[in-house]
């Protein structure tokens, strides 16, 4: 397809009909459903929203990012992780990962429009903040770095897409770093959201802006194991895909290594560093089950498969993955919410209520609605652009 | 409970909404507004909140009234306002007011009724009146009536008591403070005024001066240097904010004081030359107080203070150069109120802190001059019989629960078959709510004057809307002792809808009534009809006095014009008109700090004045009757609460008063509904947890309430706040928020001033 | 220009909720629990009755600190959170886009979401309304029946701030953050 000097090679049969034309087994009938189901939701969520407002919402004062925050720092945590892992092979020149970096670009794409989606129903004015981000930026606020830095970065993603439908790899490689570059430093900033208040000790400090590349990574990891899943249908006889997969397992063994080491000592000093607001939050994370969800999936179970046999089970590997992404959303989750559950003031303000311990936040039908709207989104783009564009490696590349 | 549930949605069985024939044609404005506007007016206003009255500002724009601000130049309110006060802008603008004349059409309480214009509601009352006192033969105390509100009271009573005639006017003062006003008249000859901010050593007892503001009492406490002790079955705000807090048993106040004046007399602590000068009976006193050995160890018995406390506080007391044991004003608690509060006065007279700084003191008030009419003389009358059985007794307000019991047992000596109310809530304000509801019920007319659709109004059959403070001027009105001023309150906007002020309501109701009432009494009086023959009709009326819209010949503006510039002169009442207030001082007052002025340089202030007085130690009539002469301890009095019951105590939240402020939007939002006050462990070992729904059951009836464990409260005492449960629908914001306390408050009064006893119901709790 | 803060004599401080109501009224703002621009905080005395400790029961008036250098303005994307010419720290709710991130960022909760205009409003010292129409005190101030609150100009050393500042002992709340509140708590 020309669009005026843009060529973009659409798949021959993209069509209505091609994106209907899937194989009507019960799994992929099930997702199908699911999705439509999803993204009905979304749209009844954001009607609720439209007439109620924030009122709609379970956030409060005390509690005033919720779970669409989450579920968008969710999204753009996953669309860095496919960029890094898409850089692998066309930025960095390892020739194992080449085969997934159209793909892994496309993910990216389609993953961060699917968090602005959420976001746009989180943020009160969007419209607002497109034109004041420009007329009046405040160049001292993480929140204004990460916005402008993400709307650079999606522009560069496209851009290197493009590149990679028409096998320009010379020009895909330079927006390809550039939107890796730009990415890398939207993404910490949005760790530096949480890094720069200093009213809640427990995010303060530099841990999250690196922590949030790490689990990138991470996540970016799992995301390839499940698309690739997707692909070849579980059937990874392929030796390239094979090798591949191997190689990106062990590179995960080594992050999920690393990511343990890093969150034990931000336990252990959190905890026996015994700062105020910080020990006692830190306490109460190790007592919810939603910390210890985030854990076992998104850690030890992953970690376990990898080291069963070095990481050449890619089926296992494709299940562990899914369990490692509920993982990844309970730890965006838990970081926003442990963010906050300190009461930044301790006294009863009406006599009728008990002395306040921890701040109580559980996420309304609407913004979970708009949440599972996003990942219903997210599916939805992805697949048609599994029908528009050739997502695998050009044969003879 | 299930049967109380029936029985309540019976009562609002088939309610339609005043607001349905009361709808607004008018804007409202939202329920705050933020202006920035210059060209506002600042009218003076006095705020009827409650019964305290403060002095403010009205900010007026375009006839709205959008912010209301303290008045610095009123001595007795200290340039503040109150949450109420406040948010008096809500009273105005609240959209269940009352604001067409109304005529039942349904059952009594069920709210039904149909708009009419004011002269179909006159016509209506008058045709009503004329039928029972021609019923009555001319007696015109048939038809009772009551006002509930400060303001206008006088002039309320000039109109149905001097000119209507009738004998039985009731008030809130026998569900209120008439004990501690009797006891303080009949032991040093005064009721007087405390200087709080002249004492350098407080004692209160039960008074909860940081939960129920009065002024300048509660501002002057935290500025005046001094130690503040305080007594409460329940430590409230005033408890926490004072020196020393002693929790006390209910109702064992007076043992307290009865073992300080053993104390003081046995140890001699008291001021010998002040006793000798002005005490009457001392002697008696002292032989009574020693024999009856009131040590600091029976008080601890009965009070369950430490007795060293006792006698620590009681030399502290005595020592202090400026000590004031605080005479609250509050409702009465139980049968030894009387000798309670004598008790009190008693202390401070042996300390000698009667007319002088720091203590009781009789100061200078400005006495207004009356307005004279003309009383008509119905030969025909009957006297009340209210305080029948009482020993004294207030002759002006009577006793409620007295007047009721002989009205719901047909006991009265002629029937009472019509009643006026002025913003007195009877269905809330009184024990034992069923009670009230039938003697409402036995009424042949129930005329209700106020500005919301409260409990007793839709029990009317006619309601008059009247408007509230802000929209009206009233009669000028005279304010303390030790620095006295005049005070004023104008009129901030016109009155909304057909409301109209209580003198316009007097004055047509007047005119509609005067000539056929006087015809009734043509018929019946004797004496009339004498005068009648002997001067003719229309000489006998006018001469008579049987006119009754005589005071409204002119309307407030003039009338307050007129009295103010011939007692005072036209300065004085331009400073009304300008500031509201006027003291000899203001414009020379300064402000000492932080808005808090100083008005009366101290050496002006009216701290002694020349008086001859004694202070009564023996009250013969009481003994006459019965009593104790001299106050003394009963068995009956003691502090004894079955296993596993509870004693109950009301009070009120400082967002409160009583339940006029029910409906009010704004304070609902800081306080929605009451709950009850249970002890932490009590709460613990019956599985009680904030929040919890409790039902709590006494001999008259039940209620449900959220409950609150605290440490704040004695194990065998409740604690709920009064004027919730509002039962009337048409308070929309009020209406099923809380409980309340006079559903299962039992109906005892004692029998002195006939005072409704608010502290002596026993009851059982379950949790649901 | 002025530059503004408030005393408080906390200690005075009787909980009556006067300063909450006039601070509604004054400022239009909303009704509901969460919607208040300044607050009161209390702890109940500690013991068991009747052994009540009662001088351990506290009331903290409290509010936006008004701070010299404040979180909320730092993280404001949109420069919608401001210092105005009197130092106040005040909102622009035609920039506020309702990120919620300086609700997040302030110390002491002191901000909340106007759900008439979607925006974050807060504690203004009055200056759109009374201070607008030429009045000299905010409406906390003005009616607090105990005269816990003390309004003024901290750079005139003639106001009665600055005169209670250079006599009394003070502390601000959570000092240690370094956000400098114009609140000071009098001792």
């Amino acid at each position: 397809m020309k669009i005026g000097p843009l060529n973009i090679p659409l798949k021959e049969d993209f069509s209505l009909k091609s994106i209907l034309g899937f194989e009507k087994t019960p799994l992929n009938m099930l997702i199908a459903v699911a999705t439509l189901a999803m993204l009905a939701m979304f749209v009844i969520g954001v009607a609720n929203y439209l007439v109620h407002g924030h009122e709609a919402y379970g956030v409060t004062r005390q509690h005033p990012w919720g779970l669409l925050i989450a579920v968008y720092i969710f999204f753009v945590v996953s669309s860095t992780g496919f960029c890094i892992v898409g850089s692998l092979g066309d930025v960095f020149g390892f020739k194992d990962f080449t085969m997934i970096s159209k793909r892994a670009i496309f993910g990216s794409i389609v993953t961060i429009l699917a968090g602005f989606a959420v976001i746009a129903f989180e943020i009160g004015h969007p419209v607002r903040m497109m034109i004041y981000n420009v007329i009046s930026p405040g160049l001292t606020s993480a929140i204004w770095w990460m916005g402008t830095l993400y709307g650079l970065y999606l522009t560069f993603m496209i851009i290197e897409f493009y590149f990679l439908l028409n096998n320009d790899m010379k020009k895909a490689k330079i927006f390809g770093l550039t939107g890796l570059l730009v990415g890398l430093a939207a993404h910490s900033n949005l760790g530096g959201v949480f890094g720069f208040l200093n009213a809640r000790t427990i995010s303060n400090g530099v841990y999250y802006p690196t922590y949030f590349i790490l689990t990138a990574f991470i996540t970016g990891i799992y995301l390839s194991f499940i698309v690739m899943g997707f692909r070849y249908k579980l059937n990874f006889s392929d030796e390239k895909v094979k090798k591949l997969l191997e190689g990106l397992a062990k590179i995960q063994g080594l992050l999920i290594s690393i990511l343990i080491f890093f969150m034990t000592w931000k336990l252990l000093t959190d905890v026996y560093g015994g700062m105020p607001t910080r020990a006692d939050v830190a306490h109460h994370m190790l007592h919810t089950g939603a910390f210890w969800t985030e854990v076992i999936c998104a850690m030890l179970i992953p970690l376990a498969v990898i080291l069963k046999d070095f990481g050449k089970s890619p089926v296992l590997m494709f299940w562990a993955s899914l369990i490692g992404m509920v993982g990844i959303f309970f730890m965006r989750y838990n970081l926003v919410h442990d963010t906050q559950v300190k009461p930044l003031q301790m006294m009863k303000i009406t006599e009728y209520q008990l002395p306040p311990e921890w701040i109580e936040y559980f996420p309304s039908a609407t913004e979970i609605m708009i949440a599972l709207g996003g990942l219903g989104l997210c599916i939805l783009l992805y697949y048609v652009g599994t029908r528009a564009f050739n997502l695998d490696e050009e044969e003879g590349h | 409970m299930k049967k109380i549930e029936v029985s309540r949605r019976k009562f609002l069985q088939g309610s339609v909404s005043l607001c349905v024939y009361a709808s607004s044609a008018m804007a409202m404005p939202l329920a705050t507004t933020k202006t920035s506007k210059k060209n506002a007016e600042d009218v003076p206003y006095l705020c009827n909140m409650c019964r305290n009255k403060c002095a403010g500002f009205a900010r007026v724009e375009e006839n709205i009234i959008t912010k209301l601000n303290p008045n610095h130049y009123f001595p007795k309110s200290r340039n503040m306002l109150c949450p109420k006060g406040n948010a008096a802008i809500q009273a105005v603008y609240d959209k269940d007011r009352l604001k067409y004349p109304l005529i039942r059409m349904g059952k009594r309480g069920d709210g039904r009724y149909r708009r009419v214009t004011w002269d179909e509601a006159y016509e209506y009352i008058k045709d009503k009146l004329v039928k029972i006192i021609d019923e009555e033969k001319d007696n015109r105390s048939t038809v009772a009536y009551c006002n509930g509100e400060g303001f206008n009271k006088d002039e309320y009573i000039k109109f149905f008591g001097s000119k209507l005639g009738s004998a039985n006017f009731l008030d809130e003062g026998s569900i209120c403070l008439n004990t501690k006003l009797g006891a303080t008249q009949l032991t040093i000859g005064d009721v007087g005024e405390m200087d709080v901010a002249g004492s350098d050593y407080m004692i209160i007892s039960g008074a909860n001066r940081y939960e129920s503001l009065i002024t300048p009492d509660s501002v002057d406490m935290l500025h005046a240097k001094q130690k503040l002790v305080v007594l409460d079955p329940r430590c409230t705000m005033t408890a926490i904010k004072a020196d020393e807090y002693l929790p006390v048993n209910p109702g064992t106040d007076l043992a307290f004081c009865l073992s300080m004046i053993y104390i003081a007399i046995k140890d001699e602590l008291y001021d010998k030359a002040y006793v000798k000068t002005y005490f009457k009976d001392f002697d008696k006193l002292k032989k009574h107080i020693l024999s009856k050995k009131y040590t600091a160890k029976w008080a601890e018995s009965k009070t369950h203070i430490p007795a060293e406390r006792i006698k620590r506080i009681t030399k502290e007391f005595f020592a202090a150069s400026h000590p004031l044991y605080y005479l609250g004003r509050r409702s009465v608690w139980s049968q030894n109120d009387f000798q309670f509060r004598r008790a009190m006065v008693l202390i401070n007279a042996l300390a000698g802190s009667i007319n002088r700084k720091g203590g009781i003191i009789f100061g200078k008030p400005f006495h207004l001059h009356e307005e004279e009419i003309n009383e008509p003389l119905y030969s025909n009358t009957v006297d009340r019989f209210d305080l029948d059985g009482i020993v004294y007794g207030s002759q002006k307000g009577g006793s409620w629960l007295n007047f009721r019991e002989k009205i719901v047992t047909n006991t009265s000596p002629y029937p009472v078959k019509a009643m006026f109310i002025r913003k007195h809530n009877l269905m809330q304000n009184m024990p034992n709510i069923e009670k009230t509801k039938k003697m409402l019920n036995m009424m042949d007319l129930v005329v209700v004057l106020d500005t919301m659709p409260s409990d007793t109004a839709v029990m009317a059959d006619v309601i008059l809307p009247e408007c509230t403070f802000l929209e009206r001027e009233d009669m000028v009105v005279s304010f303390n002792r030790l620095e006295p001023s005049l005070a004023l309150r104008n009129q901030a906007i016109k009155p909304m809808y057909e409301s109209k002020s209580m003198q316009d309501i007097l004055k047509g109701l007047g005119k509609k009534l005067s000539v056929p009432l006087f015809k009734v009494s043509a018929k019946h009086d004797a004496d009339l009809q004498e005068s009648i023959k002997n001067y003719g009709k229309e000489k006998a009326f006018t001469e008579g006095g049987y006119n009754m819209t005589e005071l409204y010949k002119y309307d407030i503006t003039t009338r307050n014009k007129k009295l103010i510039t011939a007692q005072f002169g036209k300065k004085v009442y331009d400073s009304l008109k300008k500031r509201g207030v006027w003291h000899p001082y203001i414009d020379t007052q300064k402000e000492i700090f932080n808005n808090y002025y100083e008005y009366y340089p101290k050496e002006k202030r009216h701290y002694t004045v020349e008086r001859n007085y004694k202070v009564h130690c023996y009250l013969k009539k009481l003994e006459k009757h019965g009593f104790d002469p001299i106050p003394a301890w009963n068995d009956h009095y003691d502090f004894k609460v079955p296993k596993e019951a509870f004693r109950v105590i009301t009070g009120r939240y400082v967002t409160t008063t009583q339940s006029a402020t029910a409906n009010n939007e704004m304070l609902k939002d800081f306080q929605e509904e009451n709950y009850l006050w249970i002890n932490n462990d009590v709460a613990d070992s019956l599985g009680i947890k904030l929040g919890d729904s409790v039902a709590v059951m006494s001999s008259v009836s039940s209620i449900v309430i959220k409950a609150y464990p605290t440490n704040k409260i004695a194990p065998q005492v409740l604690w709920l706040s009064h004027g919730f449960g509002i039962h009337a629908r048409e308070m929309t914001h009020a209406f099923g928020k809380g409980a309340s306390d006079n559903m299962i408050l039992e109906d005892k009064f004692e029998k002195i001033y006939g005072c409704a006893t608010m502290h002596e119901t026993n009851v059982t709790i379950r949790k649901l | 220009m002025a530059r503004y803060g408030m005393a408080l004599d906390y200690k005075n401080c009787i909980n009556c909720k006067a300063c909450e109501v006039a601070c509604k009224e004054e400022n239009g703002v909303e009704l509901g629990a969460e919607k208040h621009r300044i607050w009161v905080g209390g702890n109940d005395p500690k013991g068991e009755w009747p052994l009540l400790d009662i001088a351990s029961a506290a009331f903290l008036p409290s509010q936006c600190q008004q701070c010299e250098d404040a979180p909320c303005q730092e993280v404001c994307p949109t420069h919608a959170t401001y210092y105005d010419e009197n130092h106040v720290v005040r909102v622009d709710s035609e920039k506020c886009i309702l990120c919620s991130y300086c609700m997040n960022a302030c110390p002491y909760d002191a901000r909340y979401v106007d759900d008439r205009t979607m925006t974050v409003d807060k504690c203004t010292f009055c200056s759109d309304t009374r201070l607008a129409r030429g009045e000299t005190t905010t409406a906390c101030q003005n009616t607090c029946p105990t005269k816990v609150r003390t309004f003024g100009d901290l750079d005139d050393p003639n106001s009665e701030i600055s005169e209670l500042l250079r006599t009394r002992e003070h502390f601000s709340l959570k000092a240690h953050l370094g956000t400098n509140p114009k609140l000071f708590y009098l001792t």
